[in-house]
């Protein structure tokens, strides 16, 4: 149903669109009838060509006449060519009328593969007119799209198509597109010296309109282009806990394969990079000794090894942050001193266009790929005119700093203390990559815009210390089973029922809990509430 | 400059006019305008969005539920006696193509009558949200119909004579699946790498490999792999991120189907929808979407338009009162997101399923 505008007209107009109207009604039913008569009886003539063109001139979309067209078509014995291209002449006067009909296009496509000679040239020539028409008729650039493939048209041609196309007006999404599909396959692995003309080629349409999306979106991909993705498997041992996409997990104890079951850290959360499992009782009962043990990881063809070392009760094996390179992707030297200088060209359009909110995004999806921790104060600049000139997403682009000084905190951690996380009064509105933080022990996460703690927080298998006050936090569904729990901090928070503390009861350990400035404490016999709740909490601030 | 412009906003009303949509809607139920001619073929589809729209709008009262009913069992193409047409069964558009009218089986053989997956489709949603049970869908016979319609790449044609294949037909065989529990009418497996395929360099969908991303195949993508229990073994945690990012550039006040393209009603639902299901709609700015929306309602004639100042159609006016409801309009039913029904039909079909479940528990325990 396409809009159609609203036009004011006459009562005399009004009654002469009527009877116009119910004479095209009579001419209809005849014909419809007439035809499936016709096809009822098998008969596929002239005549039935004629009737059912009657009736798609006016209705394209009637599929069941396409089909008995095709069905005459097929039949025809002589003048095969002749016919064909009446089809076409046809087709061409329904697109007029319809130039969005999925009936009348999937038709001309069946004609044109079958035409005995096919003119390749005019079909190309139709689609550049009705592109002319409107240039984001995708139903014409599919069109398109398989006439090229039929007629093996070079790719460089069809990539000249879309440089001229794109030169007459930069806005034109749709050539962009097909440019993506085109440029693979002429350049599959992507060299170096084609793509620095086509950055000049995206820059030349961002720097002389910054508003339109086409170049930027466009540009984003181009950025990413020839840059191998590392798969990053993190093996991270502790009290059996391991960090992996998928269970098909075997253990092995001092060279014996163990039987046991792999859990995710929570219920709601089925697709969980980390897994626990527990050993059988009596396994391992003799600390006094040393033990071996190794998880395989079957899909992946890899495993990790961990020694438990004599009287000691944890142990674990890490892979390093940085050297995985966790959170971008590995940049070659060439490509550094591509994006770097793609860098500049963006923040000299920056100056010229403060407000432009592409170009912001940009500069700090380059920032985030050379060199994270060195531009952090930027990208905070940054993230702040951005939440102001696009404010319509300014939640979005929260979330999206919360994770960047997630994952800058996360590489901090590499050169720091690796048990303990601490990112306090950085404007939190969410959290992610919990599965990094398998072995801290103490987090805080005090003065942010935290709602809740997700289920995913159940990754935090080795925490014992939980700082979390002024924040909003109203959810605390991610505190579950988390057995070294000792002390939790949640002043000034939002948590309001006594529902709300319910996961705290899976936490055997729990000695000290700070609800101070939580509504819940408003709750009568909160105390008594609370002792049932939590028997062995001996310390509440309420 | 900064763009300032609270202050030079034209007045629209933004009243919600809840009775007019009704009207509207029983209109559509009765008799269409003659530039709807073309749609003959595809009426179950917009007795869908009446009814669905009524449903939405809690106003199911004003229509006759039985003959209603009737009326969409009488689209249903049966098997013969001999099952020669079991490939062709499901529900067609309407009566367009002759066969007299009957409920009942068995079959009518004819060599243009078949199912069309779409009609299927709503035709099923159509019973769900008049409170049938679907005791006279023949299922195994939809499903045949349903097989015969799957492509070697994953993508279903509409009609088993053959139609173009693309995205939205594997939406449409996904929720019959979905709805009568029972994915023996498609492969999977092929289905998500068609899905898969079609996911274009700026992380929309086209609708197909390499075709423009657009908001309605998005939708088709994200809610089929949704309903089939796939959504994170199909797409990795990064896609889903890149395909959130596409998603969410979409609103401009309303939303847009494509970069460049303007805002259009529709949209607030297939993208909104999109976003619910991949959890990050609350990031949409509900205020600019409710103002869009309402900018684009009939105030005479109720229904909703795809642009301010045109027409307003059925299609339009039951996704911009789906685009309501996912903003939490207060007088509007909530919508499943991935079904495109209200919570209360899901509830329904949940029911009917839960009873199939029970009925054939107690089948093999008598013997």
């Amino acid at each position: 149903q396409h809009g159609r505008v609203k036009i004011k007209s006459t009562a005399q107009q009004e009654e002469e669109k009527r009877k116009e109207r119910e004479k095209k009604l009579k001419i209809y039913i005849a014909a419809r009838d007439a035809c499936f008569s016709k096809r009822k009886e098998g008969i596929c003539d002239d005549e039935a060509l004629q009737l059912t063109q009657q009736l798609l001139s006016s209705n394209p979309d009637f599929a069941t006449l396409w089909n008995y067209r095709r069905e005459i078509l097929m039949h025809l014995e002589d003048e095969v060519q002749k016919i064909y291209e009446a089809e076409l002449s046809f087709l061409e006067s329904c697109l007029k009328v319809n130039p969005k009909s999925y009936g009348s296009w999937h038709h001309r496509g069946w004609v044109s593969a079958r035409l005995p000679q096919p003119d390749w040239a005019r079909e190309l020539s139709l689609c550049d007119r009705c592109l002319s028409l409107d240039d984001r008729n995708f139903h014409c650039w599919d069109y398109r799209r398989m006439v090229v493939k039929m007629s093996g048209v070079p790719v460089d041609q069809e990539l000249g198509f879309t440089d001229h196309l794109i030169g007459s007006n930069f806005s034109n999404y749709s050539s962009w597109h097909y440019r993506s599909t085109l440029l693979p396959l002429l350049h599959p692995e992507s060299p170096e010296p084609l793509c620095l003309s086509e950055y000049e080629l995206v820059q030349n349409a961002f720097f002389t309109d910054p508003n339109d999306q086409s170049a930027w979106f466009y540009y984003r991909w181009l950025l990413g282009r020839g840059i191998t993705k590392l798969v990053t498997c993190g093996a991270l041992f502790l009290s059996l806990v391991f960090q992996a996409q998928s269970v098909g997990l075997l253990l092995v104890l001092d060279g014996q394969p163990q039987r046991v079951e792999w859990r995710s850290v929570h219920p709601r959360f089925k697709h969980s990079p980390v897994w626990i499992c527990d050993l059988p009782p009596g396994t391992i009962s003799d600390i006094t000794n040393e033990h071996n043990l190794t998880v395989h990881w079957t899909e992946k063809h890899t495993h990790r090894d961990c020694a438990l070392y004599t009287g000691r009760t944890e142990s674990y094996c890490r892979d390093s942050a940085t050297d995985q390179e966790l959170f971008r992707s590995e940049l070659s030297v060439e490509k550094t001193s591509v994006l770097q200088s793609e860098l500049q060209s963006c923040n000299q359009l920056q100056e010229l266009e403060p407000l432009n909110k592409w170009c912001l995004l940009t500069i700090i999806l380059l920032m985030r790929a050379l060199d994270p921790l060195g531009y952090e104060k930027e990208t905070l600049a940054h993230f702040q005119t951005l939440k102001e000139v696009d404010s319509m997403r300014s939640a979005y682009y929260s979330d999206l700093c919360s994770k960047f000084m997630i994952e800058n905190t996360i590489l901090k951690m590499e050169y720091a203390e690796v048990r303990v996380f601490s990112i306090s009064d950085k404007n939190l509105t969410t959290l992610c990559h919990l599965d990094q933080l398998l072995l801290v022990t103490h987090i805080n996460l005090s003065s942010n815009q935290l709602q809740r703690l997700p289920p995913q927080f159940a990754m935090l298998q080795c925490l014992e210390v939980l700082e979390a006050d002024n924040n909003n936090i109203e959810n605390l569904e991610g505190l579950f089973c988390l057995s070294k729990l000792e002390e939790i901090n949640l002043k000034n928070n939002n948590i309001s029922t006594l529902a709300d503390l319910q996961p705290l009861a899976s936490c055997p350990k729990i000695k000290r809990l700070d609800l101070r400035g939580n509504p819940v404490t408003q709750m009568a016999k909160i105390e008594a509430e609370l002792a049932e709740l939590l028997p062995s909490v001996t310390d509440i601030l309420l | 400059g900064k763009v300032c412009d609270d202050e030079f906003e034209e007045f629209e009303p933004l009243d919600f006019l809840r009775d007019r949509h009704v009207r509207f809607f029983q209109r559509t139920l009765q008799v269409l305008p003659e530039r709807y001619a073309s749609l003959e073929t595809t009426r179950l589809t917009i007795i869908f969005f009446a009814l669905s729209g009524l449903d939405v709008l809690d106003a199911l009262d004003v229509i006759d539920r039985n003959t209603m009913i009737e009326w969409i069992y009488s689209l249903q193409v049966l098997p013969t006696d001999d099952q020669s047409n079991i490939s062709r069964c499901g529900f067609r558009g309407s009566s367009h193509i002759g066969i007299p009218y009957s409920t009942k089986g068995p079959g009518v053989l004819h060599p243009y009558d078949s199912g069309h997956v779409a009609m299927t489709y709503t035709g099923l949603c159509s019973l769900l949200i008049l409170g049938d049970n679907l005791s006279r869908v023949n299922k195994q016979a939809c499903l045949a119909g349903l097989r015969a319609l799957q492509l070697e790449d994953g993508s279903f044609y509409a009609v088993p004579e053959g139609s173009e294949n693309d995205i939205r037909f594997i939406y449409c065989a996904a929720s019959i699946c979905y709805m009568l529990d029972d994915w023996s009418g498609m492969d999977i497996q092929k289905a998500i790498e068609y899905i898969r395929g079609s996911l274009s360099y700026d992380n929309g969908f086209g609708q197909g490999a390499g075709r423009e991303s657009h908001g309605g195949w998005t939708y088709c993508a994200i809610a089929s792999l949704c309903l089939m229990g796939r959504l994170e073994e199909a797409l990795s945690r990064r896609e889903l991120d890149r395909i959130r990012r596409w998603c969410i550039m979409r609103q401009q006040s309303g939303f847009h189907g494509r970069p460049n393209k303007p805002v259009d009603t529709c949209y607030s639902f297939w993208v909104g929808a999109t976003l619910e299901l991949l959890d990050v709609f609350q990031y949409t700015n509900f205020d600019k979407n409710r103002s869009f929306i309402l900018s684009t309602q009939d105030r005479l004639v109720g229904g909703f338009a795809k642009w301010p100042d045109s027409h307003p159609d059925p299609l339009h006016a039951y996704l911009g009162l789906c685009g309501l409801s996912l903003i939490g309009e207060p007088s509007l039913r909530k919508v499943h997101p991935a079904l495109n029904i209200t919570q209360r039909a899901f509830q329904h079909l949940q029911q009917l399923q839960q009873a199939w479940k029970d009925s054939t528990g107690s089948c093999s325990r008598q013997h």
